[in-house]
């Protein structure tokens, strides 16, 4: 990672290195799947190299086809379920191709930043504009979507 | 006489042409299959409902394969989420209603 994982922006390269030292690496073989809906959640990962699809089942032709919502790329953060209660992935993370993350426990996170609570602080704000912005793109996806529904049924 | 006569002549030629003509008009029972109106009642519905404005899923019937169904699906998310991040770059009215190229919505 040349520039710091958004999750760590603002942070100074000392912070940075500290607290990506708090993560597991883990390689995610081509096809394999990095956490599934509804499993626990209690790790968030930063994706250090290739890329993660992030699908949620839909309904197609009387079965479930996972469809994909996000895909997400070196640098970005994934699973933040980990820190929200209740705790659980609403979404399947799916590697394309071969995959590294780094994995970080809520439990060592939770410790680190109560020692450390300006660069939590700076941590946590990220965190929230990472969960802000998909909001806000699925807040304009919904609303096209309503749209585009309302046209096609009583236009 | 020969007044009442013709005028009996062009009833019975008036009563044959009309005979004939309901005959062709009228559907011929004895040689139409029992299902063949049943077949007819069964398509009326499609017929009506193909030309609805409501239901425009008809380009994307049974016959299109699924895994083309789920790439169209993908490609529309990936154009949809595009134009929403667009959107939030530079919040207007304009790009909010922009449309895609997404073949589901076209």
């Amino acid at each position: 990672m040349n520039q710091p994982p958004d999750l760590f922006e603002g942070l100074s390269s000392e912070e940075c290195e500290t607290a990506l030292a708090l993560g597991v690496r883990v390689t995610v073989s081509n096809g394999a799947e990095l956490f599934r809906l509804g499993d626990e959640a209690d790790r968030i990962y930063l994706i250090a190299r290739g890329r993660l699809r992030l699908t949620m089942p839909m309904q197609v032709r009387g079965g479930e086809q996972d469809v994909l919502v996000e895909e997400r790329g070196p640098g970005q953060t994934v699973g933040w379920s980990a820190l929200i209660p209740p705790y659980r992935f609403t979404l399947t993370a799916t590697a394309p191709l071969e995959t590294e993350v780094v994995a970080f426990s809520r439990e060592t996170l939770q410790h680190h930043f109560l020692k450390n609570p300006e660069a939590g602080c700076t941590v946590f704000l990220n965190l929230a504009a990472v969960v802000g912005q998909r909001l806000q793109v699925f807040q304009a996806m919904w609303l096209r979507g309503m749209e585009q529904m309302v046209e096609m049924r009583f236009a | 006489m020969e007044m009442l006569l013709m005028g009996a002549c062009l009833s019975l030629l008036g009563l044959a042409v009309t005979a004939l003509a309901f005959n062709t008009a009228a559907p011929h029972t004895e040689e139409s299959p029992a299902a063949e109106p049943e077949t007819a009642r069964a398509e009326a519905p499609a017929r009506f409902f193909a030309d609805s404005p409501a239901m425009p899923a008809v380009t994307f019937s049974a016959s299109v394969p699924i895994e083309a169904l789920l790439l169209q699906i993908e490609n529309h998310v990936r154009l949809e989420h595009a134009a929403a991040e667009s959107f939030l770059a530079a919040p207007n009215r304009t790009l909010l209603h922009s449309r895609t190229m997404s073949q589901l919505v076209n």
